[in-house]
Parts: C-alpha cells; structure tokens; sequence
C-alpha cells in the first residue's frame, strides 16, 4: 500500500495529474523504467506519481515479488486478449510510425480532465500491456486506475475508505471513472452517491473477481442474456484489475461485431 | 448419511450451456438416464464448477500444503472442512501466479450451430508456431452427489463415465469422460478453523432460491442467520427446466458474502455443504463458512503487494 499520509488534503493539481497520466509512458516503448526518456517533445514523462498510487495500481493487476514471464512466447509491450490470445499490434506486421504519433497525443494533451476522457476512450493504450511479464494486463486501465488512486490519496483519503462503484454510461466523473462503455461506467471514489457499490478492502491486491461478486448490483443482464451471462462468468474468474476492465472493453467490442 | 462422492468430469467436447457452471439439475437429468431410475431419485446433485487442469499450490487454509503438478485435473484427499472448496471457487485462487493464470482460468468462447459455446480446452501459443510451442490445458467440471439412503454411494464408475451436459448434446457437444471420484465423509473432517473462530463470514458458493414458480415450492425470506436484508443483496433470476417445462427461481446471486449471526458454526458448515433452501436437491443454496481471521487476510496481502522494483 502506498505511503500517502493523510496530512494533504488537497485537489490535485492539473500538473500533478497530468504526470500520472504520463508516468508510463516509457511502455509504449517496452524501455524498463530507469533506462526512459525524461521528456517527450519538451513534456516531462516517465515521472513517479506521489503516494504510492502506481505500486497499490499494480498490486491490483499483478503479482508481487520478483516477476516471471508468463507467456515466454511473447516477451513484447503489446498485449495479449484474453477473448482470442493474440495480440492486436503484432510485431511481425505492425509498423511502429503509425502508432507513435497517437501516443504522442495521448501524453502531450495538457488539460487534465481532456487527459483523463483521452484515456478512457483510448484503443491505442489497451494495446499494450503494463508489463511484459503479464502480457493480458492493460496499460490503459492501469493507468486510468494510478491516476485514480493517486487524485484520491492527494485528496487525504486511505485506500481502506475506497469503492468501486457503478455509474451510467453518462455519468463521468474526472479522475474517478475507470471504465467508460456504452452501457455503463465503472468509478472509484469514497461515495457511492446511491449508487451500486463495494469496497475495495484494507489493502490492493488482486481483488478484482472478489470485488467484483461483492457488488450489490451488476450492470449486467444476467437473467437472460446468454452473452452478459457469460461475460459475468469470466469476469468472476479474473483476478487482476487492468485485465478484468480490458476484458469488458474487448467482450463489448466483439459482441457488437 | 453422512457421505458425500466428489465426482471429476474432463470435458470431451465444447459445452453449450449454464456459463456459470453445470446445475446439480443438469447433472441428475444426465446422470438419470445410465442408472436404475428408483436409485437415481435418492440422490442430490451440486453444481459442477469448471476448472483448468492446470498446476496449483495449495492455499493456506488447506490440510496439504507446496506445489502440486496438475492440481485442477484430479481430486486431492480432503481431510478438512476446507479442502471440499478448493475448486468451488470460480477464481480458483491455487493457480500459479508464475503462469498466464486470467488466460488459463477464462473461458474461451467458440459459436457453435450459431450459439456461444464454452471451449473444452484452452491453446496457449499463437497459430503460427502452434505446431512446436503450444500448450493446451484441458477443462474439468467438479462435482459432488449425496444421497438420502446409506446404500447408495459410491455410485457405479460405468454411470459416471460419458454423461452429456448442456444443449445439443445430439451433436456431442458437453460430451464428458469420469476422471476421478472419491467418498468424503464430511462427519469426519476437521473443522477446527471454525471452532477456533468466534466470528463466521458465509460465502455464497450456489445461489440461494428466495422464490420458485414449481409446483409446491416453498417462498423463503432470507435466512434468520445471515446478518443482511433483501435490500443489500444482489438477486439473479435461474431457471430450472424438468419434463421439459421451465420453472422461474429468483435468487440471492452466488458469490456474494454475508456475516453469519448464529452460533453453531460447524453445524451450519455441514448444512451448508448439503445446502439449503428450494430446489437444495439440484444444487442450489450451497454456501462455505469462513472464520473471520485477520491474520490470514494479512497473509495474503502480504502474497499480493508488489515489491518497490517490478515498475
């Protein structure tokens, strides 16, 4: 858990979000941290986020200690999809130019909650994973989960005090909102505003399936939809966070194909 | 009476059918047609939970302990109130974290005559170096039947072996081979862990019927000693389908956990494993009794925190 101390209560600052949002940018690249550029066309990237937010991100979406390759078959940045396995930006095809300008957009914007819609709606981030080792994690939802985490602890909140709740698809809270689809929307925040809710527990780990089959209420129609059922179904045997939300995104995207 | 017989399917062919698991319905309805009808009606069925004939390492809470080749593909010897549980749960929490667990642990879904089907087997590897680097996990279903008379298990291996579940059983599809069973007399397990324990959580493992449009079927409130209302819970409609007439079950959703306010622990434990409510007979209201130690939620923190140097 992260080291943030109750003694700052304050909004994050748009800086201070913004580098949350950059704060991986090195893995679109697959560079390991300590060898990252600082800047990117004059932007400072790469940057730690206060608090503890990245580490409690991704004790919710990996494992701890000393990682292992999972998949030695593909020791790339690129994600692998649980739906099919494969990855969308294969490195036999794909030519590294056309992606590159999109990532500069997305780290470059300077208006945080722009930033923050910018992640959510982004398909070139979930491209990519959060780490090589773990090939189905998400750098999106990574991402959007340390930015969330992080403007939560700068607010004075414990990890202890946050849950997941669930929104309309309308409803998109800057800095909070973690999923964003068509037919709802995912957040974590401290209230639940009458909406359906469960905490996230004492300490990050991976949580996501336990959470998940917590929640008083599922956005789901899984009385009688066979996909949502199915989608449900997996969703309750996921335990990492970035996977389960990239999971949602790719399942909405395939059934609508 | 005391008896249960833990029964592990390998499924042969993809499954077309309950995403969440096989209903104790499904089982008996299979299992029905391969043995003498007057034997069949004294038996329960529960829910068969699916999992990756995967490598494990066997949780804290279980009698055994260390790695376990193969793990999800057998019957490890129960000896403890909580080794019964070691597959029932859908996250199957003793995978390795050394290999693609989400990857090993989700359903791949094929479309089958048109319809979802859950894939019997899971390839890792991409196709194109499929032929020298693949692997490929096979699904299992894990069961357990109990009965209302002391001479009717273990049933027959023959009856076991080759049952179908799911639809379009006609073209093959659910087709499944007997890969272990074993009697567990759940009288004389270790229960010591809730004994030890003066605060229970309740796991929903089944849902738990509240109401049922079959015939004769009892409405029931939530019970006295689950500390909830109807209000907080999450519902789920399921249905049940005999002689070819669907029934409605509005249900407390599986997997949800509630405080237990009652004062017999191991007693409800034992309940809990026969199950309660409507419909108990076909795998319904089953849920596991866990003992509120904080010591063990420290352990598995202590498990899941990322060390400073994985970025």
């Amino acid at each position: 858990m992260g080291e943030h101390s109750t003694d700052c209560s304050k909004p994050a600052s748009q800086e201070e979000l913004l580098a949350a949002y950059r704060h991986d940018a090195h893995k679109f690249t697959g560079n390991a941290h300590e060898f990252a550029s600082e800047a990117l066309d004059g932007i400072l990237v790469n940057q730690s986020v206060p608090h503890g937010a990245d580490g409690d991100a991704a004790a919710l979406s990996r494992p701890s200690g000393e990682p292992t390759q999972t998949v030695t078959t593909h020791e790339t940045p690129y994600r692998l999809s649980l739906l099919d396995g494969t990855s969308r930006y294969d490195p036999a095809t794909f030519s590294r130019p056309i992606l590159e300008e999109a990532i500069n957009k997305l780290l470059t914007t300077t208006d945080a909650d722009a930033m923050h819609r910018a992640w959510l709606s982004t398909t070139v981030a979930s491209g990519f994973n959060e780490s090589s080792y773990y090939p189905y994690t998400s750098l999106k939802y990574h991402t959007l989960l340390v930015a969330a985490l992080y403007a939560l602890y700068q607010e004075g909140h414990e990890f202890e005090d946050i849950k997941i709740v669930v929104d309309t698809a309308e409803t998109i809270i800057p800095h909070r909102t973690i999923y964003s689809g068509e037919e709802f929307a995912l957040r974590l925040d401290t209230t639940a505003r009458g909406r359906p809710a469960a905490r996230l527990g004492s300490r990050p780990w991976r949580s996501w399936s336990s959470v998940w089959s917590r929640l008083e209420s599922h956005p789901l129609q899984t009385d009688s939809n066979r996909d949502e059922m199915l989608l449900d179904a997996n969703l309750r045997r996921i335990c990492s966070w970035s996977t389960a939300l990239q999971y949602i995104e790719d399942f909405r995207r395939w059934v609508n194909q | 009476m005391s008896q249960i017989q833990q029964v592990h399917w390998e499924l042969e062919m993809d499954y077309i059918g309950h995403p969440y698991y096989v209903s104790g319905n499904a089982i008996l309805s299979s299992l029905v047609h391969e043995m003498p009808e007057n034997t069949c009606r004294h038996l329960t069925a529960s829910h068969g939970m699916f999992v990756p004939g995967q490598f494990g390492t066997f949780p804290d809470e279980h009698s055994q302990n260390g790695f376990r080749p193969y793990l999800g593909s057998g019957l490890p010897t129960v000896e403890s109130y909580d080794d019964l549980f070691l597959m029932r749960n859908p996250s199957q929490m003793w995978l390795l974290d050394s290999r693609p667990r989400e990857a090993l642990n989700t359903h791949d879904i094929r479309t089958q005559s048109g319809q979802p089907a859950i894939a019997h087997d899971i390839i890792m590897g991409r196709p194109d170096d499929a032929s020298k680097r693949h692997q490929t996990t096979k699904w299992y279903i894990h069961a357990y039947l109990s009965a209302d008379r002391d001479d009717i298990l273990p049933l027959d291996n023959s009856w076991l072996d080759g049952l179908q579940f799911g639809g379009k059983r006609n073209y093959g599809y659910g087709h499944t081979r007997l890969k272990a069973t074993q009697l567990v007399d759940i009288e004389a397990l270790d229960y010591s862990r809730l004994e030890n324990a003066t605060e229970h959580l309740l796991v929903l493992v089944t849902p738990f019927v509240i109401s049922s449009t079959y015939p004769d079927a009892m409405s029931r409130g939530i019970p006295w000693w689950w500390d909830v209302t109807r209000d907080t819970v999450r519902e789920r409609e399921e249905r049940l389908v005999k002689q070819g007439d669907v029934y409605r079950l509005q249900t407390v959703d599986h997997g949800q956990v509630v405080r237990y306010d009652g004062n017999r622990p191991v007693e409800t434990a034992q309940n809990g494993i026969f199950r309660v409510g409507s419909h108990s007979k076909y795998g319904f209201g089953e849920f596991r009794v866990i003992p509120i130690d904080h010591q063990t939620e420290v352990t598995q923190e202590r498990k899941t925190s990322v060390s400073a140097r994985s970025n």
